[in-house]
């Protein structure tokens, strides 16, 4: 019995690694098409997004499963819990990347990406993506308080972009749905940043039972 | 098993007290009742006896017997009983004692009261009268006395079960205790009892076949270990469901982590999209490939699945460092691209001033020029099929040479004149060094790899340099030749990568300085060939020493 269990909750991690790695490729693809300009990989990053869905649906189940079917306790309630959870926050970075593919053909086009920080808030944001996955998957604490540390880098340089666009604007140096379009992609950045922080929250809680400083 | 033994005493003593106490009882009573048949039978004669003579008044007078004496009459009607009224009691002529003694003389009867408590033994003797002198004595029936005596014997058996029990206990502790106190460490060395000798033996073998299979297990393991330990390729096994089964040192440095992961999924080393697609194709069991970026390296990996009967039980995945290869390979192809280029040049001038002179576009005084455009291109074209001929059979090691007793120092002045007009060209002076000195080696390479690192100290030297060849020996006693400039030397980052085929510090390929860009190559590769070791050694700006260590 207890050896199905932990068969299960292998394949729960296994899951949960594949998961992230699935974020990990759309943002990262995202940000390349951000960046290069180029559109070629919007397909996949839509696929990657309903791979991310029926993912998420998966693991769903399997917790449920689990809760149903094992009662687990300790730090196996945690693990399944926290699973729960990431799982969403995962399946909104997915959203996030595509929607951020999405407004990539606008931007891409003039040059007015180089005179503002959107490429530092898509690596900064890439980079807290990849690390609360890979803090996840290592159970590294201290990666895990580094990812929250590193949103308020992203949160700084979402309110810089802001300031930048409105000066831009003002001289009318930007046309303002470009702008505008920029500004979106710095929100989806910042609020990627926001899920991965929330990721690093719960790996703290699957290893230590405390959430955001409280025990639950 | 000592519980058992003390079982096993305790029911024994229990069975033999309770049938010692049965039998004991049986002899006993059997004995007893058997005299008091005796004692009936003689009272019975002596009152007959005393009836005969005396008459039945006898009877009367008869007052301390213990028994009952009747006296029957030839009818059946009781004519005395000395317990009993004799009117009150009823006819005895059906009795069996009384029918008995009227036919054979001598009559006997038991019976057994209603409570079978008590037990009447009846004597009946007939008298010369006809009549029936009936003697009788009751006593107790065998249950009557076992009932009666039920609680003594209880006791006893009781006080004898304890006494059985204490002495059981003791002896099966004594027969037990020297299996209990037995070494199955050296299972040979007992001497406990004859009956477990074959079974120590047994035991003895098998742990001696145990230890070797374990001894044989270790050895394989450690040979494993040596193994996988010292591959360079990285090697890593995996269950059906990703988890890791085995991983060599390798491969965790592959994967850039110093501690092994345990029982965990391989996806926590690695969660790429194409190593995931590697790992799934690999447990539907496929044979697969895949080149991965890992920690910075090019790395091949190769799956293959582990069946057994025919179901994927598993994956073993090689890891191969790739990265020189593929250096290599851009090497390979930098140097076709560039020979392709280099042939290319002088082939393109060549068929162009061609076909300007066959379209007449040429003034007749001019064709001489052209012509010698064509020459020269056509000179280098030779110069540089002759370089890779030379580059291609110092690599395939088939140099048409026999080695010879060579002097290096004529070799150098060999050198020296036929490079003689390109030095005072640019104002350079040669100086040679050192005395004359003899080598076995192969004289036209090392005449080559000499005219070459000359041509090129003179080459990119600045205007009225010089060019020191220095003959001597080195530490070792072997012969020594150091080759030294004043030219523009050689940047730090170059120094390895001038050796390349084609490899030019210069990228624009000038003409001007000409050449073939296979000049070190050569060298190099000649130096190889003839077991001599080539070192660079050079300042920007102020020059280059090379140095040749034969």
């Amino acid at each position: 019995m207890r050896e199905r269990f932990d068969r299960q909750l292998e394949l729960l991690h296994v899951e949960l690694i594949k998961m992230g790695s699935l974020c990990e490729q759309a943002i990262s693809l995202s940000c390349q098409a951000l960046r290069e300009g180029q559109t070629e990989n919007t397909r996949k990053v839509f696929a990657i997004e309903d791979e991310l869905d029926k993912k998420e649906r998966e693991v769903e189940n399997l917790c449920m499963g689990l809760f149903l079917k094992q009662q687990p306790v300790a730090k196996d309630l945690r693990i399944i819990s926290a699973a729960m959870k990431l799982i969403s926050d995962m399946e909104r970075i997915g959203d996030q990347a595509a929607d951020i593919m999405e407004l990539a053909p606008y931007i891409a086009g003039g040059e007015s990406k180089s005179k503002i920080h959107i490429s530092e808030m898509a690596d900064a944001a890439s980079r807290m993506v990849t690390e609360s996955v890979e803090a996840f998957v290592k159970s590294d604490l201290s990666l895990a308080h580094r990812v929250m540390e590193a949103d308020d880098l992203v949160d700084g340089l979402f309110l810089k972009i802001k300031d930048e666009l409105t000066e831009l604007i003002r001289v009318r140096d930007l046309e303002a749905g470009t702008a505008l379009d920029l500004f979106m992609a710095a929100k989806y950045f910042e609020r990627i940043g926001d899920h991965a922080v929330n990721i690093a929250e719960w790996v703290e809680f699957s290893i230590t039972g405390v959430y955001k400083g409280q025990e639950l | 098993m000592t519980k058992r033994i003390l079982r096993s005493m305790l029911l024994v003593s229990a069975i033999v007290l309770a049938l010692g106490f049965a039998m004991t009882l049986g002899i006993l009573y059997q004995y007893f009742s058997g005299e008091l048949e005796q004692e009936l039978k003689q009272e019975a004669e002596y009152l007959s006896a005393a009836v005969e003579g005396q008459g039945p008044d006898y009877l009367e007078e008869l007052t301390d017997t213990e028994g009952r004496i009747t006296l029957i009459d030839s009818d059946g009607k009781v004519l005395f009983d000395n317990t009993a009224d004799k009117e009150k009691m009823e006819n005895h002529k059906d009795r069996e004692e009384f029918k008995e003694a009227l036919s054979n003389g001598i009559g006997q009867a038991e019976r057994v009261s209603k409570t079978l408590s008590e037990k009447t033994v009846y004597y009946a003797r007939r008298l010369p009268n006809q009549q029936v002198l009936r003697v009788s004595t009751t006593h107790y029936t065998v249950l009557a006395l076992v009932s009666g005596l039920i609680q003594p014997i209880c006791y006893v058996i009781l006080a004898m079960l304890i006494l059985a029990g204490v002495f059981a206990y003791r002896l099966s502790k004594r027969i037990v205790d020297p299996i209990n106190q037995l070494d199955l460490e050296t299972p040979e060395n007992n001497k406990a009892y004859d009956e477990i000798a074959p079974l120590l033996s047994k035991i003895s073998s098998q742990q001696k076949e145990i230890r070797r299979q374990l001894s044989v297990a270790k050895r394989q393991q450690e040979e494993f270990t040596i193994i996988t330990e010292n591959m360079q390729e990285g090697l890593l096994v995996i269950d059906t469901h990703t988890s890791v089964l085995s991983l060599n040192s390798s491969a965790l440095r592959f994967f850039g982590t110093v501690e092994n992961p345990g029982r965990e999924s391989v996806y926590a080393l690695n969660r790429s999209g194409s190593f995931q697609k590697l790992i799934e194709a690999c447990l539907s069991g496929h044979h697969s490939t895949a080149e991965l970026q890992l920690t910075g390296r090019n790395c091949q990996l190769i799956a293959n699945p582990v069946l057994r009967g025919g179901v994927v039980q598993g994956a073993v995945i090689l890891m191969v460092d790739i990265t020189e290869k593929i250096q290599r390979e851009n090497l390979r192809r930098e140097f076709t691209a560039n020979v392709s280029h280099e042939l290319k040049t002088p082939l393109t001038s060549i068929s162009g001033f061609a076909e300007i002179i066959r379209d007449g576009y040429v003034k007749p005084e001019d064709v001489k020029k052209f012509a010698g455009n064509i020459f020269r291109e056509s000179q280098r074209l030779i110069t540089l099929v002759g370089d890779i001929i030379k580059i291609s059979q110092l690599d395939e090691g088939s140099v048409p040479y026999q080695k010879e007793n060579t002097d290096l120092y004529n070799v150098v002045k060999e050198v020296y004149t036929s490079l003689e007009g390109a030095a005072e060209a640019s104002g350079i002076r040669l100086y040679l060094e050192g005395g004359h000195q003899k080598v076995m080696t192969v004289k036209p390479i090392l005449t080559e790899i000499l005219y070459n690192l000359c041509d090129n100290a003179i080459k990119y030297n600045r205007q009225g340099g010089t060019v020191t060849v220095t003959l001597g020996s080195g530490e070792d006693g072997a012969a020594r030749i150091d080759i030294a400039d004043t030219g523009i030397g050689i940047a730090e980052e170059e120094q390895q990568r001038v050796f390349e085929r084609f490899y030019r510090v210069d990228k624009s390929h000038s003409k001007e300085i000409g050449g073939t860009g296979l000049g070190l190559s050569i060298v190099k590769h000649g130096a190889a060939y003839l077991g001599m070791e080539v070192k660079l050694c050079s300042v920007p700006g102020e020059g280059t020493v090379v140095t040749l260590e034969l």
